[in-house]
Parts: structure tokens; sequence; C-alpha cells
């Protein structure tokens, strides 16, 4: 009952159909993950202990709970706040895609924002004492020392975690969003073959998740070069 | 808020969330055992001199964490059963045979947590001093003695932290097993939100246990830790 080709060259629109769904979920994903965990991030740093407080809690809540139970609760419990169906953020969210999207970036950013707040904490004492000694304000201190500093060091976690939010975006079959899991299940249905479709899609999502993964590298070569020299002398020797 | 909702009985759902805890629980913690000593097994077998043995299990570490659980999960329960009835068919059964959802949910689970646990050993056993294994082999201890009497308790004390954030990993993916048609814990709470319409209530009463056992496993591995590492804390020891 194995698939034979010609059949499953038919279903390739509709697999590359859920292979777009899931590029398009990965990266508004990553941006919004991004957006949230940051500010997080500086409260999680913060002097002010309420903003600290926030914070922990905010990391601890989208850490600790699983992306389906969260997603659950805002595509199924949402519209039963009273009033809220009234609203004009409703009319902005109410579909499933914006909700597949908070509650993956919410997971996201509970995962980010620790990474993000550690790298921030473990710039260099000397580099941000150095920028305000000559003058540059807090802001540009923050924007030009802190900020650069913290994004090579936390490249590599940032790079695993964008695997996980690739991951992650599977949860969308529950809401009914077809992804590229979902373009393999319509598949199934249709030829009685699991096998075949699935192993495709797995084989698109290693492939999503090596680019990822080679991305994140090169930026970090980028970013920090002096840390590859010595490959890259070995390389040019040999 | 009707608490009564909560409460055990034909009327209430208490009875049905308690036992979609009870398969969380059962399910988590299989998988969890399972894919720890798989782990272990891939981690020893990494380091092996074999180099087929060593490339082949890198390779299943990047895929299974580079694909989605839930692909995972449903490849392994339409897979297996298929498997099975291919190899059969040859001795002449032509019958149906259907997997149980919960032991391919389990040993889907086991594979993904045995890819990630299997890194995580691999790193220790490499930090282990190698000093500390040549004073052994050249006291005479057999190379299992070494193993049990200095990598592996070494190596577990280095893993734990790491083991035990692996755990909380695993119980959040056991949600994902509801797509092949287990009772779990968020499957209950669905249930109970889609006959009573409450499903704010219920999702986040199931969101609220989900952090109580990612809290409870927090505790349990700041104490393991302390015990552990008894020796390394500092301060006047009584």
């Amino acid at each position: 009952m194995i698939l034979d080709w010609e059949t499953f060259l038919t279903f390739v629109p509709l697999l590359v159909q859920g292979a777009v769904t899931t590029i398009e979920l990965t990266v508004l994903v990553t941006i919004f993950g991004f957006l949230i965990a940051l500010p997080v991030a500086l409260a999680r740093n913060s002097e002010s202990r309420a903003a600290r407080a926030f914070a922990r809690s905010f990391i601890f809540f989208f850490r600790g709970a699983p992306i389906l139970a969260v997603l659950f609760l805002l595509y199924y419990g949402l519209p039963q706040i009273p009033g809220i169906k009234d609203s004009f953020l409703w009319h902005l969210i109410a579909r499933p895609m914006p909700i597949a999207v908070l509650a993956l970036s919410l997971n996201s950013a509970g995962f980010l924002a620790e990474i993000f707040a550690l790298a921030l904490r473990n710039v260099a004492v000397g580099d941000i004492e150095a920028a305000r000694a000559f003058g540059f304000s807090r802001v540009q201190t923050f924007l030009r020392f802190a900020l650069p500093g913290a994004a090579r060091l936390c490249m590599r976690p940032y790079g695993n975690e964008l695997v996980f939010v690739l991951k992650g975006t599977a949860a969308v079959n529950f809401i009914t969003i077809t992804d590229l899991i979902g373009a393999a299940n319509q598949i199934y249905f249709n030829t009685f073959d699991p096998i075949t479709p699935l192993l495709v899609a797995g084989a698109i999502y290693l492939v999503f998740a090596l680019l990822i993964v080679t991305t994140v590298r090169y930026m970090e070569r980028k970013l920090s070069p002096w840390l590859f020299l010595k490959a890259a002398l070995k390389e040019a020797k040999a | 808020m009707d608490w009564s909702l909560f409460l055990p009985g034909a009327t209430g759902w208490g009875d049905e969330l308690a036992a979609g805890l009870w398969l969380t629980l059962r399910l988590g913690l299989a998988s969890v055992l399972i894919g720890t000593g798989l782990g272990l097994l891939a981690a020893l077998g990494e380091l092996s001199r074999s180099r087929i043995l060593s490339h082949g299990l890198a390779a299943y570490n990047v895929v299974m964490r580079s694909v989605p659980e839930l692909l995972v999960i449903l490849l392994l329960y339409y897979g297996l059963a298929f498997l099975i009835m291919a190899l059969l068919r040859p001795f002449g059964i032509d019958s149906f045979i259907e997997v149980s959802p919960f032991w391919a949910g389990t040993l889907a689970l086991s594979l993904i947590h045995a890819a990630y646990a299997s890194e995580v050993f691999r790193g220790a056993f490499q930090a282990i001093p190698k000093g500390q294994v040549e004073a052994g082999l050249a006291f005479g201890m057999s190379r299992f003695l070494v193993f049990r009497r200095i990598k592996w308790p070494v190596a577990f004390r280095l893993s734990l932290g790491a083991l035990a954030n692996l755990l909380m990993t695993t119980f959040k993916n056991t949600p994902l097993v509801s797509a092949i048609g287990l009772q779990d814990l968020i499957r209950a709470a669905g249930d109970a939100g889609q006959n009573t319409k409450l499903y704010f209530q219920f999702f986040i009463a199931s969101l609220i246990i989900y952090l109580a056992i990612a809290a409870l496993m927090q505790i349990f591995q700041m104490r393991a830790e302390t015990s552990l590492y008894a020796h390394l804390r500092r301060g006047p020891s009584a």
C-alpha cells in the first residue's frame, strides 16, 4: 500500500501549500517572539522589584505550560470573556492564524527572554563602563555596546530556540490550520498511505531546521569572527 | 464560578480530569524512563570506537531534534501498524493490526527524549577528567568497574541539570498524544469544555496543573542538586 510516485506527484501542490504555511508561521513567530521577549528580558534585569517579579512569572508561566494548553486557552477560551467580541481587537485576532501566532510567540518569548536576559547580564562590565566613561548616553550604551555584545553571546541558544519554534508550529494542526503535517495527513486520508507523506514532510522539516542552524552559524561567524580564527587559519594552511 | 464542575461524579468533571492527569503522568514518566535509558546507551554508542555506530547515532540525533514531535507520534502510530502488517503478509497473515496508542505515544516520546538525553550524556562523559579514568585503570579496575565507580557517578552529576530540563520538555510534549486519540489531561479538559461551554475555566485548570507539575520538578531538581553537589558547597560544614 506504499504510494507510487505518480500518485504522489499529484499531491505536491498540497505539500507546497502546507510548507508555505509552516514557513509563514515560523517567520511570524520568530519576529513576534523577539519583540515580546526583549522587553521581558530587560524587565528581568531591571532594578525594579515589581518588573523583575513580572518577568520571572512570565518566564515561568510560558516555559512551564505546554504549547497546546496555551493555544487551546486562547482559541477556545478567549471568546468566553464577556465583552471581548464587541472590541476592536477581537476582529483583528478572531481567526485561527493570529491566535496561533500569538500563542506560539508567547511560548517562544518565555524561553527567549531568559536567554536574552542571561546574555545581557554577561556582557563584559568593562565594555559598559568604558562606554559610559566616554560619554555615551545610557540608550546609546545599550544600543551600541550591550545589545551587540549580548547578541554575540546568545547566538547558539537562540539558534536552538528557532528550531524549537519551527517544531512548535506543528501544534496549529489542532486548531484547523493545515501546515506541512496537516498536508501529509490529508494525503494519507486520500491514499491510505500514511508513511510516504509523513516521511516526505519529515525530510522537509529537516531541511528547514538545517537551514536555520546554518544561518545562525553564519551569523555567529559574522558577529564574532575571532572565535573562528583558529579554524580559518587551519583551513588556509591545508 | 461553579466549583462543583470540578468535583467527581455524574455532573462534575473531576473524575475525567483526574483520569486524564493519571494518563499524562504515566505517559510522561514511562517516556522519560525509557528515553533516558536509551539516551545513555546511545551516548555510549556515540563514544564507541565504531565509526558507523557513532555517525549513525549522531545522524539520528539531528533528525529527531529537527522534526516536530507530532510528526514522530503520527508516524509511529500509523507506521508501526503498517510495518507489522507488511511483515506478516508474506506469512499469509492478512489481518488488520492496531497498535496501542499509549505505547505508540510512549515510544515516540521516548525516542525523542533519547535523542536529547544522549547529547547530554555524551557531553558529560567527555567532560570527565581523563586522569580519573586512567587512575582507575592503573589500580587494576576492570572497564566495567571504572564505568560504575568513576565515569557514571561523575557523568550523572554533570548531566543532572540538563536531564531535569528534558524531563520538563517531555512532560510538555505529552498533550500532543491527544492527536492519536489518547484521553490525556488536555483532552479531558477539552471534552469538559465542549460539554459545558466553559472552555476557559477548564483550560485554565489544566494549565494550573501543568504548571504545578513543572514547579514540583524544579523543586525536586534544586533538592537533588544540593544533595549531589554537597561536596562543592562552600561555607562552614557541620
